[in-house]
């Protein structure tokens, strides 16, 4: 199925904060502080930051179940976001849910259909479809008391599919899953964005959140400290030039011009050559000193390096 | 109309949803279990004791025995799971994070909420209609007569539960845990009970003179206006000493209820109150 690109936003917040004030003589907790976030339709956003950087604290407070101190929320262009209407259209998959393990994972799902209003032939046409969309069909009649942690996660997202809802809010969607499940999870979540669901995905786990989104933000200390699609934010492109023959002079030579040695062995090296220092440079030094020239290649930073080094920054800032 | 059938239906789905998973919890067999051994064992203790007394005064004692044993049994195993359920279905739901899962969804506060209690009353009232059941059947088959008058204490004893249960409940929406609304059903269950007393306090205080008698006195006299008197729904005396099949004498049944439903109001009032902003 094509692609659909973002043209509308269907989660903003605005100027959005949140303190939870603290009992008798303890210091209040600045959960979130003026946050902007918006959510366009038919992306995958995923929402990174360490323990306690205010991502549970986002999402409770764009499902209503906490309250903000500051600012306002608009879903798919209403303010009111506890109506009806709107809680239709979110779907909300929780960190490691419980669901009734004496129940099979149909009766689940008519449980919370039964939430959504929806009965009879509409119901379970819609149990069929969801049960469809996570690859649970074959397991339907089994016990959740039966089922892996993969195929509960897999429940948690049907039942968060069953009204059809525009948007996905999904709090680490592949945490505790073996490779496997994980690549499944994302591949559904993938084919989600495909049909033009629109995806707020909180997660620690980068290199998922890499693989699949469109659209990243790193929350720290509260704050939104960067936001864009990947290729907007890993600007810091490396050169890496495996080399050998290298002569210790050399290596100084090297590390003098900006140049760092990575897996440095007898003679041999990877030298990476930082966005800010022309690689030219480098292979000028190598061809004076005869070094042989295994290799170039271009490396990107990845996620995970731009997040230590937001994140990094943040909590300096905040010390 | 349609609205009202689909917000109330959701409600009822809630309610179905805690009963089914309430009845698995293992506490709850438990107490079910103890009371039911309790129930037949004073059956079989009495029938052990015939075995070495002779004629109708004994007998009667007998009857008397397990009546006394069984009213007890019910009212209390009644009691610790109405106070064990109604503490545990809010918190536990917040702690397994299911609740976030259904208030997701077009679901309000009062709906949930309401859900839930009617869930924890479909417990109370099979876990009720066990034990008054075994109780009936038992004293039935000792005495030979339908003991009519003990299902009229088994309704007063399940609006006594509702009270307490409405009261737990409240407490419940406000805590993270069960520990302190169970406390809080317990305290409710124990002075309930004993309000006649707080009067008692209340008239002897200040015969001291001092401040803290005083004090003593006022804070009985006002727990004693505010707290329900539990002891009015206990027709224990009236089974011990009527024929089983009389209809229950000197209290109005609809002002018994009347009473209950208001001070259970109260309670969910008050619980829908705390719920309505909670922060989960």
């Amino acid at each position: 199925m094509e692609r659909v690109t973002p043209v509308s936003a269907v989660i903003e917040t605005f100027n959005l904060s949140k303190v939870y004030e603290a009992a008798l003589r303890g210091q209040d907790v600045h959960a979130l502080k003026k946050l902007n976030l918006t959510v366009y339709s038919g992306e995958i956003f995923g929402y990174l930051g360490p323990n306690g950087s205010g991502k549970t604290t986002t999402i409770k407070l764009l499902l209503g179940l906490i309250f903000p101190t500051e600012g306002s929320i608009k879903i798919l262009g209403s303010t009111d976001i506890g109506s009806a209407a709107v809680r239709r259209q979110i779907g909300y998959v929780p960190e490691g849910a419980y669901y009734p393990d004496f129940l099979q994972g149909e009766e689940v799902l008519r449980f919370y259909g039964h939430l959504y209003g929806l009965g009879g032939a509409d119901l379970k046409r819609r149990i069929d479809h969801v049960l469809e969309t996570v690859g649970m069909t074959r397991t339907r009649k089994r016990l959740v008391r039966g089922y892996s942690k993969g195929m509960r996660q897999r429940i948690g997202l049907a039942q968060a599919l069953l009204s059809d809802p525009e948007i996905l809010i999904l709090d680490e969607p592949t945490t505790g899953l073996d490779p496997i499940a994980r690549k499944e999870i994302r591949d559904i979540l993938a084919g989600l964005r495909d049909a033009g669901k629109s995806l707020l995905i909180s997660s620690h786990e980068l290199l998922e959140v890499e693989l699949i989104s469109d659209r990243v933000g790193i929350l720290s200390e509260g704050v939104l400290q960067t936001a864009g699609t990947i290729d907007e934010l890993l600007t810091n492109r490396d050169v890496i030039l495996r080399v050998a023959n290298v002569s210790p002079e050399t290596f100084d030579k090297l590390v003098a011009a900006g140049i760092e040695i990575e897996d440095r062995t007898e003679g041999e090296a990877a030298l990476r050559v930082p966005d800010n220092v022309s690689v030219y440079n480098a292979l000028d030094i190598c061809r004076t000193a005869n070094v042989t020239l295994m290799s170039v290649a271009p490396r990107r930073e990845t996620l995970e390096e731009l997040f230590v080094r937001v994140v990094g920054a943040a909590q300096k800032g905040d010390a | 109309m349609a609205a009202v059938i689909t917000y109330l239906r959701g409600s009822w789905t809630i309610a179905v949803y805690t009963w089914r998973e309430g009845m698995r919890k293992k506490t709850l067999i438990g107490f079910l279990i103890l009371s039911v051994l309790v129930i037949f064992g004073s059956s079989f203790m009495t029938a052990f004791l015939t075995q070495t007394q002779i004629g109708d005064a004994e007998t009667d004692m007998d009857v008397r025995l397990i009546k006394d044993i069984c009213v007890y049994a019910i009212s209390i195993f009644g009691a610790l799971i109405t106070i064990f359920i109604s503490a545990s279905v809010v918190p536990n739901e917040v702690e397994n994070k299911v609740i976030y899962t259904i208030l997701s969804k077009p679901v309000r506060r009062f709906q949930y909420l309401l859900g839930k209690f009617v869930g924890v009353q479909l417990i109370v009232i099979i876990n009720l209609a066990l034990m008054g059941g075994l109780f009936f059947i038992a004293l039935y088959l000792k005495q030979n007569i339908l003991p009519t008058l003990l299902l009229w204490s088994i309704l007063l004893t399940y609006f006594m539960l509702l009270v307490i249960s409405a009261f737990t409940f409240a407490v419940s929406c406000a805590a993270t845990s069960a520990v302190l609304p169970t406390i809080a059903g317990l305290f409710i269950f124990i002075t309930g009970n004993i309000t006649e007393y707080l009067k008692d306090v209340w008239a002897k205080s200040g015969q001291t003179g001092q401040w803290f008698d005083e004090m003593i006195g006022q804070i009985a006299y006002g727990l004693y206006n505010v707290l329900p008197n539990l002891q009015n729904f206990s027709l224990r005396t009236q089974i011990l000493h009527l024929q089983p099949n009389d209809p229950p004498r000197d209290i109005l049944i609809p002002n018994l209820i009347a009473y209950g439903l208001a001070y259970a109001l109260a309670g969910y009032i008050m619980a829908y109150w705390i719920f309505r902003r909670r922060e989960l």
